[in-house]
């Protein structure tokens, strides 16, 4: 694209999808007014046919003798000026004859199939015509004054079919009628265009063209609204009513979900017949029930059903189902809110629906619970009681779920204790949820009868919409109905959506459409297992429908893991060429993720699933694989986490002058640290052994120390007391049998009183140290003798604390004068009397010490 | 009382006890008052700690060996707070970067800025700069190698870079050519006896040469292990015998475990037996690229010379593109299952020749 296009070919490139689509749409929708309106042009020219109920549009200038200037033109297009080739197709250019000379930068072309967009059409149409008459001013004004004239010609009182009185020209057209035309003499003719030319103003002319141009729109509108209604019959209809609403069962028979589901619910519903209706419930027989489970094989009711059958308890003291609470649970679109609601309806209550959309925190909650399931607000208008249907309960707070579990805990007898405090329940309440595994439904999922309701079979969902199609007089195709079903994977709801959709297309509906078109397109999320196992089988039908399994699986890294550890099963293999070939894929698979999340630059992450694809076609086979879930890579994680977390704490507790590299520590240091630390020794008893032996054990502390091990005592499960190091370097340290080298307990307590002792002659070196250095800078004196700090802890002695040696304090009196020492103390000896004698005595309740005494200094130096 | 690695671990340059020349060498480069950034590099237990803490002793005298270990607390552009163990002296500051990752740009920015920029308050006595060791450099990210040869030039009158290595292939150009690089070569196996038996001397110990040979064959040339071996044969048995067992890490004698059951059959299930074994390996923080040093030595032992080039080759790439990837596992499967089938297919035509 180096140079500009020229004006032309720009404007030709930037509409040329609009003028393509105005053809088609122009082939399509058919009955165009444009285009009726030419025909009629055509019409006019060759009087081939009846101008029927249409306004009388024959019109011929016989009274012109300049033909040059004649313009054949029905009575409401004087928009048109140029020779016409009456053409199948009509495109803007032809209709309003040359646009190019309109500035079209701002402007759209008129899209004939928007109706509403009329607003758009006018302003369209009076641009050109103003664009076109300021062009034709310039140019040619005679032509224009011509070509207004003629809407001054009136078509009635020139025309007849009937033989007129004012002289005529007769005509036969092609049906043998014969039609008068008036001849005119051309004073009357230039009369009448003097009249004109007087009225002929610019603003007369845009009126009036302004008017056409409505009309033309008008009729256009007109004609399309009929064909709208010709063709589709009641668009409105539709929109009032839905036809999942319109298609909804209504009765027991229509469900489109399982028989053994329908049944459960309805049976559990039964089981309040007691307490609500005060009627005895109808238990049926369990062989029966075993009978029909046998019969229809696909009972898919969650466990609790199935054990209530062994134990029979169906319900409680209270005359209550054992489960207060019947949790259905499904995909979106099989029906859950329909089946509760139905089969409340027949057991006999009135459903009173809360879902999502309503205040869910717990005082609403609490209210609705209130009014819909006491026994006081049963007696309404039908006189039936409520069957209160939670739906959408997967989103509720926690809280509401807790208040509707701890509702449904409490027992009838309960309430005779605390009068009117609190309601038990006592009527049916279903709550109803895509997901059952919410975080927030765990408390209510133990006490609640689980109804799982699964996807509707293809067949019955086919079946259904091909009775849906009858009704609505659609034929189609029953092999498209099973594409739409499958498509719809089970959701009857968003099946009923594309059929009706399809319906007010007003196409027939082929099989591309519900292939490939992105309308109806259920979420196509799949789970990581389906994608493995896609992976490992062949799929026949189409070969690329792996990839688009992980593609819509998503999850790449666990799936590359759940590959990794299962592809060495999954066939054979003798000579491990289909290893290689499936770790070399694995392999770039972790170099791109590695790359991508190092660069973190996803342009690369749509090569991923084709990594793992490729492994697909290595490693799909015929036979049933049984994939298992990837469980090592994440196991290895969190112990390599574990062990790590060991060496760290070796690795920080280490001292400062021992301490190296953390790789050297976990390779050279930790492997040989358990054999360093078992010491050999004849006994337990330290002072027994020999000096040898006392030395190793002295270093084997000593190694402790500087790597922050410990030996804890440890209460073991038999209930002893067992010596265990702190951290455990022995579970880095060895492999497989962590207790290789195992030191006897005995060992071990000497090692920890060992180390005990180190650990304190450590601290008093450092302390001795400090010391030094305090006195070196001081340089007072050095009296404390070496070989006193080495003696070992417990072999030192308690040294009374020697007193400090104080300067006399000085006296002085309340002007601060210095008061002679002598003098006070003269002062003091003979003020206090008491210690004139040198025993007193002083009784004190409660203590022992009461002997007191003067010391004075000078009696202790 | 500690290890006798820690307690017989030479304090001056002139009594290391190998590698006396190059000792002799670094004495002279500091007795002249200024000396470059320097870069050691050789393999693990061949001494360049202790040749590093000897220089600084004859840099700055005993004060030195007075450490204390600090946790120095870092804040990422991301804020995201980060937390480093450094051991540090009045004259220098030891830190590992990669211990933080791939925030080891922010550790190193920071800490040697912080560094060279306070002085030292009594420079009379002294030199006018600190020294800052940096350990296991190779395994810098490229950003935190970049980050630092600025800050080498920047911050050369105030600090002195140590930077310790494995090797320098990881290592970029620029700094390579920024420091004087000094090479510890791991000292011969007479060298480790001849440590192991002044050590067992100074412990008042017999040491029979044939069993000093042994340990320092098992050690791998590596004098810390050699002697950490040697202490721990002494705990398990003394007086000293030459036929004594000598403990070695488990680790190793898990990947000659390995490697033996991957000669011993090569079949997918054998794989997944083996795949268990990686996994222990890899949980017990065995970095992988030992793993595939471990396991290709014991496995080429088993292999004719074609074989050798070609399973050496392949273990090259993957180990290669293990470093590129995130998960160790599969390339060490990989490289085992490559294994697997060219033995097995030098296997079945040998035995096909034969016939």
């Amino acid at each position: 694209m180096s140079e500009y296009p020229d004006p032309d070919e720009e404007y030709e490139l930037m509409y040329s999808d609009e003028l393509e689509m105005m053809r088609e749409v122009e082939d399509h929708v058919g009955p165009n007014p444009i285009r009726k309106k030419m025909n009629l042009v055509k019409r006019s020219l060759d009087f081939s046919s009846t101008p029927s109920n249409y306004p009388v549009t024959l019109n011929q200038d016989i009274n012109i003798p300049s033909t040059d200037q004649v313009l054949t033109n029905n009575d409401n297009n004087s928009i048109s000026q140029d020779d016409r080739i009456p053409s199948h197709k009509r495109t803007a250019e032809e209709l309003f004859g040359d646009i190019g000379d309109i500035d079209f930068e701002s402007l759209q072309l008129p899209n004939k199939k928007q109706k509403t967009e009329e607003e758009s059409d006018f302003d369209l149409i009076s641009k050109i015509i103003e664009g076109r008459r300021l062009r034709q001013m310039l140019n040619e004004p005679s032509n224009r004054i011509q070509a207004d004239t003629k809407s001054f010609y009136n078509v009635k009182e020139n025309m007849s079919l009937d033989i007129p009185s004012w002289p005529f020209m007769a005509l036969t057209n092609s049906d043998g009628n014969r039609v008068y035309v008036k001849l005119e003499s051309e004073d009357s003719w230039n009369t009448s265009l003097d009249n004109c030319s007087n009225e002929l103003s610019l603003h007369a002319s845009l009126a009036s063209a302004w008017e056409e141009a409505r009309k033309i729109l008008e009729n256009k509108t007109q004609v399309t609204n009929q064909i709208d209604e010709d063709v589709i019959q009641t668009p409105i209809n539709e929109n009032v009513d839905l036809w999942v609403d319109k298609y909804r069962p209504n009765s027991y028979i229509d469900l489109l979900s399982e028989e053994p589901v329908n049944r459960a619910l309805l049976h559990w519903l039964h089981l309040w017949d007691k307490i609500v209706f005060k009627k005895d419930v109808i238990v049926k027989e369990p062989q029966q029930q075993n009978k029909f489970v046998k019969r229809t094989g696909q009972f898919q009711l969650t466990n609790k059903w199935k054990g209530k059958k062994e134990t029979e308890v169906e319900m409680d003291e209270d005359g209550r189902p054992h489960h207060k609470v019947a949790l259905v649970c499904g995909p979106p679109g099989v029906g859950k809110t329909t089946l509760a609601h139905l089969l409340a309806k027949l057991a006999g209550y009135r459903p009173v629906e809360l879902n999502a959309s309503d205040e869910r925190s717990t005082e609403a909650f609490q209210t609705a619970l209130q009014s819909a399931t006491l026994m006081r607000s049963v007696l309404d208008a039908d006189k039936r009681p409520n069957c209160l249907i939670l739906d959408e309960i997967d989103g509720a707070p926690t809280q509401t779920v807790e208040l509707l579990v701890k509702w449904c805990m409490a027992s009838l007898k309960e309430e005779g204790k605390k009068k009117g405090k609190s309601h038990p329940l006592r009527r049916p309440v279903i709550a109803i949820c895509n997901d059952l595994y919410a975080t927030s439904l765990r408390p209510l999922r133990p006490i609640s009868l689980i109804v799982t309701v699964n996807a509707v079979s293809q067949a019955r969902l086919s079946a259904r919409l091909g009775v849906v199609a009858k009704r609505e007089h659609i034929t189609i195709n029953p092999r498209l109905l099973t594409a739409l079903a499958a498509r719809a994977q089970g959701d009857v709801r968003s099946a009923l959506h594309v059929l009706s959709f399809c319906r007010a297309r007003g196409k027939p509906l082929n099989i591309d459409d519900i292939e490939n078109t992105s309308f109806g397109m259920k979420d196509c999320n799949k789970t990581m297992i389906q994608a493995l196992q896609a992976i490992f089988a062949i799929n026949d039908k189409d070969p690329n429908a792996a990839l688009k399994i992980i593609q819509a699986a998503g999850e790449y890294d666990r799936l590359a893991e759940g590959i990794f550890e299962n592809y060495l099963s999954a066939r054979v293999d003798a000579r491990l060429h289909i290893a290689c070939e499936t770790t070399s894929w694995l392999r770039l698979y972790d170099l791109v993720y590695a790359w991508i999340l190092r660069n973190q630059n996803y342009s690369l992450y749509g090569l991923l699933p084709y990594c793992l694809s490729r492994c697909h076609t290595v490693l799909a086979s015929r036979q049933p694989f049984r994939v298992k879930f990837p469980m090592q890579a994440q196991d290895m994680f969190r112990k390599k986490a574990e062990l790590e977390s060991i060496v760290s704490s070796v690795w920080r507790g280490s001292v400062p002058s021992v301490l190296i590299g953390r790789k050297t520590l976990l390779l050279d240091v930790i492997p040989l640290l358990p054999y360093l630390l078992s010491p050999q020794l004849r006994s337990g008893n330290i002072q027994l052994c020999s000096e040898n032996e006392k030395k190793s054990v002295a270093i084997c502390a000593g190694a402790m120390c500087d790597y922050g091990l410990q030996y804890v005592q440890q209460r073991t499960p038999e209930g002893l007391y067992a010596f265990v190091l702190e951290p455990n370097v022995h579970r880095v340290a060895f492999m497989e049998n962590i207790d290789r080298v195992k030191t006897n307990p005995t060992v071990r307590q000497a090692i920890a009183q060992e180390q005990q002792l180190e650990i304190i002659r450590r601290n008093d070196q450092m302390m001795t140290r400090n010391c030094k250095k305090t006195e070196e800078s001081k340089t007072t004196r050095k009296e404390k003798p070496k070989p006193e700090i080495k003696l070992p802890n417990h072999l030192q002695r308690l040294q009374p604390k020697a007193v400090e040696k104080s300067t006399p304090q000085v006296h002085k009196d309340f002007f601060g004068r210095i008061v002679p020492l002598s003098q006070v103390q003269k002062q003091d000896a003979v003020s206090d009397v008491i210690s004139l004698s040198n025993v007193f005595y002083q009784y004190r309740e409660g203590y022992n010490n009461a002997v007191r005494r003067n010391v004075r200094m000078r009696d202790l130096l | 009382m500690s290890l006798w690695v820690d307690k017989h671990r030479p304090k001056d340059l002139l009594k290391l006890d190998f590698h006396k020349d190059q000792a002799v060498r670094l004495k002279s480069l500091v007795q002249q008052s200024d000396f470059p950034h320097l870069l050691v590099y050789g393999p693990s237990g061949a001494g360049k700690k202790t040749r590093i803490m000897c220089l600084l002793r004859e840099l700055y005298g005993s004060g030195v060996e007075r450490l204390r270990q600090e946790t120095m607390h870092f804040t990422t552009p991301s804020n995201k707070k980060i937390e480093i163990m450094t051991v540090s002296s009045n004259y220098h500051i030891e830190v590992n970067p990669t211990d933080v990752g791939i925030y080891d740009r922010v550790v190193i920015m920071d800490l040697v800025k912080n560094v060279a920029q306070t002085h030292q308050i009594d420079s009379s006595g002294q030199r006018e700069f600190k020294v800052v060791i940096l350990n296991e450099v190779d395994d810098l990210t490229k950003d935190a190698q970049h980050a630092l040869r600025r800050t080498m030039e920047k911050y050369v009158a105030t600090c002195r870079l140590i930077l310790i290595a494995n090797s320098v292939s990881r290592v970029i150009p620029a700094i390579r050519s920024r420091c004087l690089t000094i090479r510890v070569p791991a000292p011969t196996e007479s060298e480790v006896c001849s440590v192991l038996q002044t050590v067992c001397k100074k412990e008042g110990l017999n040491l029979p040469s044939e069993l000093a040979l042994k340990i320092s064959k098992c050690s791998g040339r590596n004098v810390r292990r050699a002697l950490l071996m040697c202490e721990a044969c002494k705990v398990q048995q003394y007086p000293f015998k030459a036929d004594q067992k000598v403990p070695e890490p488990d680790w190793q004698l898990f990947i000659k475990e390995t490697a033996s059951m991957i000669l011993s059959e090569q079949s997918p299930k054998k794989l997944g037996e083996v795949r268990q074994k990686l996994y222990e390996l890899i949980i017990h923080g065995v970095p992988p690229d030992i793993i595939f040093a471990g396991l290709l030595k014991e496995l080429v032992i088993n292999c004719d010379m074609a074989m050798k080039c070609q399973v050496a080759s392949h273990a090259a790439m993957f180990e290669h593109r293990m470093r590129l990837g995130n998960k160790a596992i599969f390339h060490l499967e990989a490289f085992v299952a490559k294994f697997m089938a060219i033995y097995k297919k030098f296997i079945e035509d040998s035995v096909g020749d034969a016939f």
